[in-house]
């Protein structure tokens, strides 16, 4: 009886301890029967196009939504075990160098799905980015990430004394006439930037070089240094409200003034501009603007620069990768879809004989009519492909620390450059840096 | 007679095999991935020794200890003080103090907030332009330019240890008032005849009857301390800021193994700190029982 009694309490404590994993494997025994596809992402963009991809295939999707800021970390794991893993899965500008020298997409440049063929059908470097470093196509993206200024035009008019956005663009096509710009917001009580994070998009000036060339190189250009200075001279000369970027004063600067406390004085002022990229205007302007609605504009400034964007392949191991392509290829490549789903949401695209025949009717009621669309395509063609490395996200973080050493004034610059040079070391002990 | 001591294993196997499988293997596989130079995806490759070389030179990894020990050191003198003198009060003869139990509520309450709640709490009170705590300053008349609270080295670890004390100190004082109220009341009766003083009946009756429960709070406040990471992580840029005086070593560590994919080297700052903690644990464990048995206790 006691023998049974120990059995049985025994066998119950293992049911509890398996419980977990065998109601785990047994739902994804059943799914494989239920989904045809799984999908993970970090945003819900996704979920339009995979109810359309549903209708129309007849087939069912599971969409798996992580937070970006787990993305990476939770994706990892199940790709390299195979485990559970996506057929289709995203990836965003910040990983997704090393992504496809990871080897975890397909590569699509071999049969039969050719993409190669494709090249000259996406905006440049965004097709370009979306290869590994053999040159093979692992990722493909259906939407280009350019950016711009958006500013004021009420601003605009009473300072500048116009609001079309090719002239106030020209106003601002150097560092040297953003200053000059700023220097007249200033003495009308504005602020030219919420703060001057606002303008690291435009440090590679003329010469975009990657932050580490083909002989693993750290290379930090005369325009890069140049920039710490731009930097000083915009939080010296006050020409911003001190709001940094996500901050809820910088989200509030869009809509009214807003205090600034500065030299033992508190001012009220309003920001001009924001330095933000397509998606900036859906995601950003548009969920927190409310009453200036239609007296923005886009223009370029003194650079063309990309912010963000996000790729989707084909997991390498996946055992449906017909379907799954067949994902990737309405998501990139299908005429019909693309056309409603740009006109829908906005979203400017990389697939160029979609773009061609639509750029031409978009205009915008938040930014006064204009077409955005046009704007950021003829910016996305500006954008030297190639100078994206695994390495950016980490090292224009530490570069911007040292920015803001310099800004606040608690290094030189000689002592934030030679931090950031060791710090670059530190993190990535493989990359060759310049001893001084 | 043989067969009856099976059954035990049988009862202790679950337990073992979720050990197993989720401490010692990771633990074990933590280890072997400190002598490679493993980066978080493909094949990880022998190094050697060089991982705990390189940690034994690291700037970074001593400027991340002499932190984490500021940081945890301010923090654990200001809530052990905070908590001995609650539970003084709390514990006088003389006083009698009512609502003990409404006032443990409330010292504990901010233990039971997530971390993030916390950092994003004092994200906003302590901002610089906008932020509550400048605004009241200001309006007194303390200061008349806002302090950037978090941009400063020193007032930013300042502000992490007030956070940490404000965070645990009611749970410190559940502690103590735990083990005053098991301190046997004829002592402190007999010292109240005797003529002995508040103070002198604390130092004299209750911090010593306290010694375990002392060094039960102080240890496991140094192995949490000494991990410390979540509100660094959270109230600035993630990578120690300002001027890398946030940089803890759990946040060392993580930064090297998910920021910067070095997983091999992130292992050997895992056993680095690892072997801190144990150094420290059996110091203060010695410390405070060494002297125990050379002096018998005498009340």
């Amino acid at each position: 009886m006691k023998r049974k009694l120990s059995i049985f309490l025994v066998s119950i404590l293992l049911v509890g301890l398996f419980a977990g994993c065998s109601s785990d494997s047994k739902t994804s025994g059943n799914g494989k029967k239920d989904v045809d596809l799984r999908i993970w992402s970090f945003t819900d963009e996704l979920k339009k196009p995979i109810k359309t991809f549903e209708e129309k295939n007849g087939v069912k999707v599971e969409l798996t939504i992580v937070p970006i800021a787990d993305y990476p970390t939770k994706l990892k794991p199940v790709l390299e075990s195979g485990v559970g893993a996506p057929d289709v899965f995203t990836g965003e500008i910040a990983f997704l160098k090393q992504w496809v020298d990871a080897g975890y997409w397909e590569n699509l440049s071999e049969k039969p799905y050719n993409a190669d063929k494709l090249s000259d059908k996406y905006v440049p470097y965004v097709f370009d980015l979306g290869k590994d470093k053999d040159g093979d196509v692992r990722a493909l993206s259906w939407q280009t990430t350019p950016g711009g200024i958006y500013y004021k035009r009420s601003i605009a008019k009473e300072v500048l004394g116009t609001d079309d956005p090719t002239q106030v663009g020209e106003m601002m096509s150097s560092m040297d006439k953003v200053f000059e710009v700023a220097e007249k917001m200033k003495s009308k009580g504005y602020s030219m930037f919420p703060d001057e994070g606002a303008i690291r998009w435009f440090t590679q000036g003329d010469n975009p070089q990657p932050w580490v060339n083909d002989k693993n190189e750290l290379q930090l250009t005369e325009e890069k240094m140049e920039y710490m200075d731009y930097s000083k001279k915009l939080r010296d000369n006050q020409y911003t409200a001190l709001a940094p970027e996500w901050s809820p004063s910088w989200f509030e600067g869009m809509d009214k003034p807003i205090k600034v406390k500065e030299g033992g004085k508190e001012k009220e002022t309003q920001v001009f501009s924001y330095v933000l990229p397509t998606w900036g205007l859906h995601s950003v302007l548009k969920t927190n603007v409310k009453e200036s609605v239609g007296d923005w504009a886009v223009t370029s400034g003194p650079s063309p620069y990309f912010w963000g964007g996000t790729w989707l392949g084909v997991y390498n191991k996946s055992d449906n990768k017909e379907l799954a392509y067949k994902f990737v290829k309405m998501m990139t490549q299908d005429d019909e879809f693309l056309t409603s789903w740009s006109k829908e949401t906005g979203d400017v695209l990389s697939y160029l004989p979609v773009t061609e025949t639509i750029k031409d009717d978009f205009s915008d009621k938040f930014l006064g009519g204009q077409n955005n669309y046009q704007f950021f395509l003829d910016q996305s063609t500006k954008i030297t492909p190639g100078i994206v490395t695994k390495y950016d996200q980490q090292l224009d973080t530490l570069y911007g620390n040292a920015v803001q050493q310099y800004v606040t004034g608690k290094k030189s610059k000689k002592e934030a450059i030679k931090e950031f040079y060791q710090k670059a070391q530190n993190a990535y002990p493989d990359i060759k840096v310049p001893k001084k | 007679m043989k067969n009856l001591n099976r059954y035990g294993y049988f009862f202790i196997a679950p337990f073992w095999l979720v050990f197993l499988v989720f401490s010692i293997y990771p633990v074990a596989l933590t280890f072997y991935y400190s002598f490679t130079n493993y980066t978080g995806s493909g094949e990880a490759q022998l190094v050697g020794l060089a991982n705990y070389k390189r940690l034994l030179t690291d700037t970074y990894f001593v400027e991340a200890f002499f932190n984490t020990w500021k940081i945890w050191g301010v923090n654990f003198a200001l809530q052990m003080g905070l908590a001995l003198i609650l539970a003084m009060i709390f514990s006088d003869m003389r006083v009698k103090l009512k609502g003990i139990a409404f006032f443990r509520a409330i010292f504990y309450l901010p233990n039971l907030i997530t971390i993030s709640s916390v950092a994003l709490l004092f994200g906003i009170l302590l901002d610089w332009q906008h932020g509550s705590l400048n605004m009241m300053l200001m309006k007194v008349g303390i200061i008349s330019d806002p302090i950037n609270w978090l941009n400063e080295p020193t007032s930013a670890q300042l502000s992490i240890s007030l956070i940490l004390t404000w965070m645990w100190f009611g749970h410190s004082f559940i502690v103590v008032m735990a083990g005053v109220s098991g301190i046997s009341k004829d002592y402190y009766e007999a010292a109240l005849i005797d003529g002995a003083n508040r103070w002198q009946t604390f130092s004299k009756i209750t911090i010593p009857l306290l010694k375990p429960i002392l060094l039960y709070i102080m240890i496991t406040s140094l192995i949490g301390g000494l991990q410390l990471f979540d509100l660094p992580m959270l109230l600035t840029d993630g990578i120690g800021s300002p001027d890398g005086s946030l940089n803890t070593m759990v946040l060392y560590l993580y930064n090297q193994a998910f920021k910067y994919n070095n997983y091999g080297y992130a292992a050997a700052v895992a056993y680095g700190l690892f072997v801190i903690t144990l150094i420290f644990s059996a110091f203060i464990f010695k410390g405070m029982y060494g002297k125990e048995r050379k002096q018998p206790r005498q009340v």
